[in-house]
């Protein structure tokens, strides 16, 4: 167990109630005619949210369990991916659906990967082409079209 | 008899050739799921959401939910079919639930005993999944009709009560539990106010108006914080596969065995029909009983067939027995049916008393279709148990990539939307680092969906009762909700409090 995530997260979960119940105080509507306005439910939440977080905090503090050590983990490959999903998402719209989840993929074999270049591409444009006929030609769907 | 007169009706909404189709491809999807490390069944589910909504989308609505439904629910009992292929042949679960598989099951692969373990669990399934399905024809329509007499408050309390019961199970610390649950209903909360027409917590992003999309937040956090797990912990199943050999058992496995699949089967059941007991809390369960019960003790461990049937037939049990809860009265009990609701709303229909009501086709063709499906899942998986092996033997290196690809093309087809693309990426990060820190994923996406109708009866019941709060506790069927829940809360605390060990529903 991670007890420095443990306080940090009730950190942000404690500022985020507080901002929450800020918030929802702001929201002005006539009540007129309703029991419960729209306002009632986000700020009883953020209360619960607030004390919860606290509670999380002092027990955090308060215990003495080391941290366990931070196993080694795969951040190269890991960033590599999240970086190309980023990407991805970006430039999904103007370079079209076909062409982006093709070098997602390509790049995404690769990373897990290295080699076979051959059946990597094969795959990813496999994979692409294939989703792209069946969505938007069989089943009508709509998917960012190739830009040209 | 009614039921049997509802059963048969439903049996020929199943049997229709596109339904028929749908519920194979769900078992089919639901065993590759179950057998592929890395994706188990809630993402399995999230992500065959799209598909279905895209192969559905030319048919009438109710007709569209009844094929989508049949085609999810079979992903989710299938993949409690298909999870003990991999712990059985590698030692490692195909998901949560066949963690007790691996105990026995493994041993008895290595002794060359694999398929005699393989088709114990098929046919342990097979026998669980139908008792559950009995006990679904029978149970449904009064629960139903009992569930309806409940005032505003009453439905209200029961809510409360099942999001109290999941998140004082799930994950290893209640606060953290309860934490995720109030984070998912301050979510819920997101959007224009149906009543008032306020926006709330949108921040002037006009993509919130409608709210979070919970297909995007599911795929997500079940899916890509899955996948991102999965790369970072290098988390592949490198076990050496072994051989499966002869699939049909010997007469003495399978009276050594049916008497743990029935008590396996039993205790499943019912301990799935609790919201927060799911198919990996009762699969330890069976696996103990059985172990207490037997006259040879010292064999578990070591390749008891005793102790794959139970756990195995225990799962499954669960499986159908949670489907119960979540028709009758609207209330998921596990990740995964919180999905399938999710994935019932979507196409307008809340699953709930009034579902047998308004819907009959499409509860009833559902209960149906897991009847046959259960048949044909027994006849897919004896006989191809040797190609589902070879499954797992797909390389992550495309597995892990198609996943994610497939989790775009999902959020992307559904809501066209870039916003969804980059809100699943963040709740993919925030899932993987939450869950790895201990904070349950499900109890969050669980309040998620029944937020809105949580704040829809709250003020239903207090416009009706002129906001005077002491209703919840003045309504007796409220009352006894309520109390059930704080108990349910209390009791593991103080469990705890007392230095005993809590089982928890881990994972999901």
């Amino acid at each position: 167990m991670n007890k420095t995530f443990d306080r940090y997260v009730s950190v942000v979960f404690l500022v985020l109630g507080v901002a929450i119940y800020i918030y929802s105080q702001t929201l002005t509507v006539s009540n007129v005619g309703i029991a419960i306005g729209p306002k009632a439910l986000p700020s009883f939440l953020s209360v619960i949210l607030i004390i919860l977080s606290a509670v999380n905090l002092v027990v955090a503090i308060r215990s003495t369990t080391h941290d366990k050590k931070e196993e080694k983990l795969e951040y190269k490959k890991f960033l590599i991916i999240l970086v190309s999903l980023v990407l991805y998402a970006l430039l999904i719209e103007p370079l079209g659906y076909v062409i982006t989840t093709f070098l997602f993929l390509l790049i995404g074999f690769q990373t897990m990967e290295k080699g076979k270049y051959l059946q990597s591409v094969i795959i990813a444009a496999a994979f692409a082409v294939g989703i792209y006929y069946f969505y938007v030609e069989v089943f009508l769907g709509v998917l960012p079209p190739l830009p040209f | 008899m009614d039921a049997l007169q509802f059963l048969v009706q439903g049996l020929s909404v199943a049997l229709e050739p596109l339904n028929l189709f749908f519920a194979f491809f769900g078992c089919l999807i639901g065993t590759l799921v179950g057998v592929l490390p890395g994706i188990g069944p809630i993402s399995g589910v999230a992500l065959l959401i799209p598909v279905t909504a895209t192969l559905t989308s030319g048919l009438p609505t109710e007709q569209a939910a009844t094929s989508s439904i049949i085609l999810l629910a079979g992903v989710y009992y299938g993949a409690m079919y298909g999870g003990s292929t991999t712990a059985i042949l590698i030692n490692t679960p195909g998901e949560n639930s066949s963690v007790c598989t691996t105990l026995d099951g493994y041993q008895m692969a290595k002794q060359g005993r694999a398929g005699a373990a393989l088709a114990v669990c098929a046919i342990g399934s097979f026998a669980a999944g139908l008792i559950a399905c009995i006990g679904l024809v029978f149970m449904a329509v009064p629960l139903a009709e009992f569930a309806l007499k409940f005032s505003p408050a009453g439905q209200f309390s029961l809510m409360i009560l099942g999001l109290c019961a999941l998140s004082s199970l799930a994950g290893k610390s209640q606060i953290k539990a309860f934490i995720m649950t109030t984070l998912g209903l301050i979510l819920s909360t997101v959007g224009v106010d149906p009543i008032s027409g306020v926006a709330r917590l949108t921040f002037g992003y006009s993509e919130l108006y409608s709210g979070i999309e919970f297909l995007t937040m599911a795929v997500g956090m079940f899916a890509l914080g899955e996948v991102f797990k999965t790369i970072l912990t290098n988390d592949y199943a490198t076990g050496e596969l072994i051989k499966v050999g002869k699939v049909m058992p010997t007469r003495q496995d399978l009276k050594d065995s049916a008497v743990p699949i029935l008590r396996g089967s039993l205790l499943g059941f019912f301990q799935g029909l609790i919201p927060g007991c799911g198919a990996t809390l009762s699969s330890f369960m069976a696996y103990t009983v059985e172990k207490k019960l037997s006259k040879n003790k010292a064999n578990f461990g070591k390749g008891a067939i005793e102790g794959v049937a139970a756990p195995e037939a225990a799962n499954n049990g669960a499986a159908g027995g949670a489907m119960i809860p979540l028709l009758t009265l609207g209330i998921p009990g596990t990740g995964t049916t919180a999905v399938l609701m999710g994935a019932l709303i979507m196409f307008n229909i809340t699953p709930g008393p009034l579902l047998f009501q308004d819907h009959p086709q499409v509860a009833w063709g559902l209960i149906a279709s897991m009847i046959v499906g259960n048949f044909m899942l027994l006849i897919l998986n004896l006989p191809l148990v040797k190609v589902f092996a070879k499954v797992i033997e797909t390389p992550p290196k495309y597995l892990i990539p198609g996943i994610v690809a497939i989790s775009v093309f999902g959020v992307y087809a559904v809501q066209v939307s870039v916003f969804n693309l980059f809100l699943m990426i963040g709740s993919g990060l925030a899932a993987y680092y939450l869950a790895k820190n201990d904070y349950p994923i499900a109890p969050l996406v669980l309040s998620l969906i029944l937020g809105p109708m949580i704040e829809n009866n709250l003020r239903r019941a207090m416009n009706l009762y002129n906001g005077d709060y002491s209703m919840f506790v003045r309504d007796p069927i409220s009352l006894i909700f309520l109390m059930i829940a704080v108990l349910w809360v209390a009791i593991p605390a103080v469990m705890k409090l007392r230095g005993k060990k809590v089982i928890v529903e881990e994972g999901v």
